[in-house]
């Protein structure tokens, strides 16, 4: 029987991981809000994001919070390039068409880094600080970080959808796009807006997931199942339900070690997808945009 | 009523109307023609009706007047200035507001944030414009901060006929208005219809309800099977007893 201490820091672990893991689970599910497709080269977006904050903290020397922001920056623009280059030739054959060669794209960028960077494992350069006891659980500084970066993020990301002409033209294409064009909205504009922000989300997601542990040209693949899972549990195209969606995901996989050896881990994303499909297919919080 | 409007407005009129339309032909595509030859005409300061059977093309052209469809043939003039086959964007540039029939508003985003939307080619003038469209419908005053898929039938019309005033159009496209609509919240659409008229603003309205649209309307444009079957001024066609029989059910 576990103690009471071991589920509580489980759970604690859980919320953590599952608010990092919000980050590209919004970007995904804002990227689907607006183009109708679930993009799956946000895998190696995140792994992109990853690389570049790691260029930027342990080559260049850069501190956490500009090499996240590079992260970010990086990420996004390689989203647009990617975008525009390849995937919106495939939109007008439909999602699923699109879908897949955003998996063939995802594999191609993947190998990209692969030869830049070649497959060891590697850390970025922070310093290493002990851990916070609040009764009998265990928070390290970095996770603290994290959350707090993942917050203002998001944080950001609902003033930008909430209070800019920019972010408001964004969800009137993802609430009705024929009436968008007909007030004026550029949708090619808006695309290219919500790829640099979803794939930006991804690569500060991706940089997050590398900052606990280590990174190589696998770490988004790794966890594009979770992210996924997390969109579709809180219902694809809802940005809060994509954070509902981590959360529960995130506190799921860690909850299955108290039964389950970590090797099955991944497991809870494929159970959590199955459950939401079969018993509640429009997710938690179903097709609220925003 | 509006007879009035129309003497006060013959001095501008008399350089060219506002819209003319000549032998268009437009379809969803090629092998499927639904306007087969169709003309028409709106001159400043009219309230045309465009009236017919189901499937005779009366929302096809304004889709095609609105820069939805693009047609293969013909002429369509706004001021002189031809727009045929022009995008969306740029046709409500040149102040043609299309209100559709179904899906006419932003479901998720507030009744403001539809206004704010409705203006986005004119964000200078948006917020007096907003302020405007409160005075002038209360009840989207009330219900500022609601989601627009909170309100009723009526309301989204009103709010979708607002957020097309928001760009202070010269000419407003309105497809099937009151379709679905109570008998209630069918008069006071056409209420606020005759309101928005008299404001200055020129109306081409597509309508089922062929009664309601022949009392508010001055001229009137009967198509059948994508092509003009008849025309001329509402009160004569609603005097006529062929259409009487055919389209006012007796």
């Amino acid at each position: 029987m576990p103690s009471l201490a071991e589920v509580g820091q489980l759970v604690v672990n859980g919320v953590m991981a599952g608010t990092i893991l919000a980050v590209p689970a919004i970007g995904l599910t804002a990227i689907y809000a607006v183009l109708r497709f679930p993009n799956f080269a946000l895998a190696s977006h995140a792994t992109i994001g990853a690389f570049a904050g790691y260029v930027a903290n342990a080559k260049l020397g850069l501190p956490l919070l500009p090499s996240v922001a590079m992260a970010f920056v990086v990420a996004g623009g390689v989203g647009v390039v990617s975008d525009e280059t390849v995937l919106k030739r495939f939109r007008p054959a439909g999602y699923v068409t699109t879908a897949i060669a955003s998996i063939a794209l995802t594999i191609a960028l993947e190998n990209v880094l692969r030869f830049i960077f070649g497959n060891e494992l590697r850390g970025y350069d922070l310093p290493i600080q002990r851990d916070f006891r609040i009764g009998a659980i265990r928070v390290g500084p970095q996770q603290l970080d994290n959350l707090a970066i993942a917050g203002v993020a998001m944080a950001a990301l609902f003033g930008f959808l909430a209070f800019t002409r920019t972010g408001k033209a964004m969800r009137a294409v993802a609430d009705n796009p024929m009436l968008a064009a007909i007030k004026g909205i550029d949708a090619d504009t808006i695309a290219r807006v919500v790829n640099f922000v979803g794939m930006g989300l991804a690569g500060l997601g991706g940089m997050l997931i590398g900052l606990d542990t280590t990174i190589d040209p696998l770490t988004g693949f790794r966890s594009i199942l979770s992210v996924f899972a997390a969109a579709v549990v809180g219902g694809l195209g809802s940005i809060p339900g994509a954070l509902v969606g981590a959360l529960t995901v995130g506190v799921g996989e860690e909850l299955c070690l108290l039964f389950l050896s970590p090797d099955y881990r991944s497991a809870v994303g494929f159970v959590a997808i199955l459950l939401v499909l079969t018993l509640r297919p429009r997710g938690i919080l179903g097709q609220r945009a925003f | 009523m509006t007879n009035g409007d129309v003497a006060a407005n013959d001095a501008r009129t008399t350089a060219h109307p506002l819209l003319v339309v000549e032998q268009v032909v437009a379809g969803y595509s090629a092998a499927d023609e639904v306007l087969k030859g169709i003309d028409l005409r709106v001159e400043t300061g009219e309230i045309v009706a465009i009236l017919g059977p189901n499937g005779a093309g009366k929302s096809t052209l304004v889709k095609t007047l609105a820069g939805l469809i693009a047609p293969s043939r013909g002429s369509i003039l706004l001021d002189g200035r031809p727009i045929a086959g022009r995008a969306p964007r740029e046709i409500s540039r040149a102040g043609v507001a299309y209100v559709p029939q179904e899906q006419n508003i932003f479901p998720t985003m507030s009744v403001r944030e539809n206004l704010e939307m409705g203006g986005f080619l004119d964000p200078r003038n948006s917020a007096r414009r907003i302020e405007q469209a409160f005075t002038r419908f209360p009840m989207l005053a009330r219900r500022r901060r609601v989601q627009a898929r909170a309100l009723s039938g009526g309301e989204r019309q009103v709010l979708a006929m607002a957020m097309a005033l928001m760009v202070d159009p010269t000419l407003l496209l309105l497809d099937e208005p009151s379709a679905g609509l109570s008998p209630i919240a069918a008069q006071r659409l056409f209420d606020d219809i005759v309101a928005i008229h008299r404001g200055g603003v020129s109306i081409a309205m597509v309508e089922q309800n062929a009664h309601e649209a022949l009392t508010i309307a001055d001229r009137a444009y009967i198509l059948v099977d994508g092509r003009n079957h008849r025309d001329g001024a509402a009160a004569a066609l609603a005097a006529d007893p062929d259409i009487r029989r055919v389209f006012l059910g007796g």
